[in-house]
């Protein structure tokens, strides 16, 4: 009698249902990440409401401003001064100017109408009001010249 | 001699493994990366230059709608007032800021509803109030939720009025 040898017969794994579910994961978390709001720092704690829905259509022309507090690692204020974040930079709103003529000229280079462009503001709840008017009018002044501009907040969900 | 059946002994089964290493590749990648952010709505403002004058409003454009707003010496709202009148503080404040502007924009409508679209709010906050009420006071203006979801809009327009000296 001729007896088989134990490796003769390797038994072969099917992959398929597992290359499925990967895949389906792969698709779900590339669905999900949000490519759009790569400018949303996280620093900065929006103020809710129930109206604040976002926009049907995306602005073309929008300069994201992120205007709150250096934050712990427990969320909480680590000084009471506010900053405008821009990447790694971060400026007090006294230094921002600057900054601001920089981005008005950059849109003027490249051709794009000032009123064209919105400002989107994302303050922090905390911050002062007075603050967020006065950056407003910074940037209105002579040479800056924005013209629109949009408070962001998140959608507060409805009990 | 023995010869081999070509059609099924040529059967070569694909290698997957660097298939599946890049994409368990891209699953790392993408989870890792995932950043959960809550969806982001905005509200369009405007901020006149300069002192408003009485004198540049006219028949045809109706005075603003004035909603001041008090802070106590800890930033919260200690006052908020619509045209004049008081409305309290607290959450109930901006529920009667919202009934009060809709039976203002009720009013408007008898007249036209060009009249509702052109209207303005003016905010007026002091110095110190933290922002999260002027984004209550926004929306209170701007509308209230329907009961399908769907937002039913009062005024669009809305600006800030010169800033108060802390």
């Amino acid at each position: 009698m001729k007896i088989k040898s134990a490796n003769a017969t390797i038994p072969e794994i099917d992959m398929t249902p597992m290359i499925d579910i990967v895949f389906q994961l792969i698709t779900f978390f590339m669905v999900i990440n949000n490519f759009d709001q790569n400018e949303a720092d996280e620093r900065v704690s929006l103020p809710r409401d129930q109206l604040a829905k976002p926009p049907a259509v995306q602005r073309k022309d929008a300069f994201v401003m992120n205007f709150g507090f250096e934050r712990n690692k427990d969320g909480s204020q680590a000084s009471p001064e506010p900053y405008l974040f821009f990447g790694d930079e971060r400026l007090t709103l006294e230094q921002v100017r600057p900054r601001l003529r920089q981005e008005s000229q950059f849109y003027s280079a490249i051709g794009t109408k000032l009123e064209d462009v919105t400002v989107e503001i994302r303050a922090d709840a905390q911050i002062q009001s007075g603050m967020v008017q006065e950056l407003i009018q910074m940037c209105q002044e002579q040479g800056i010249e924005f013209q629109r501009f949009a408070l962001k907040a998140t959608q507060k969900s409805v009990p | 001699m023995k010869l081999r059946n070509r059609v099924t002994s040529g059967k070569i089964a694909p290698d997957m493994t660097p298939m599946i290493d890049v994409v368990f590749q891209l699953l790392i990648f993408f989870m890792c990366t995932l950043k959960v952010i809550e969806p982001e709505g905005d509200f369009d403002i405007s901020m006149p230059l300069g002192a408003p004058s009485a004198s540049t409003v006219t028949d045809a454009e109706l005075p603003p709608f004035k909603v001041r707003m008090e802070a106590d010496g800890a930033g919260d709202l200690r006052a908020l007032y619509f045209n004049g009148s008081n409305l309290g503080a607290g959450e109930q404040a901006f529920a009667r800021l919202n009934s009060e502007v809709f039976r203002a924009i009720t009013a408007l409508q008898a007249i036209g509803k060009e009249q509702q679209e052109k209207q303005e709010v003016e905010i007026d906050p002091d110095y110190s109030l933290h922002y999260r009420y002027i984004i209550n006071a926004i929306g209170a203006c701007s509308g209230r939720l329907g009961t399908n979801g769907v937002p039913v809009r009062y005024i669009s327009r809305i600006k800030f009025a010169p800033r108060r000296e802390p």
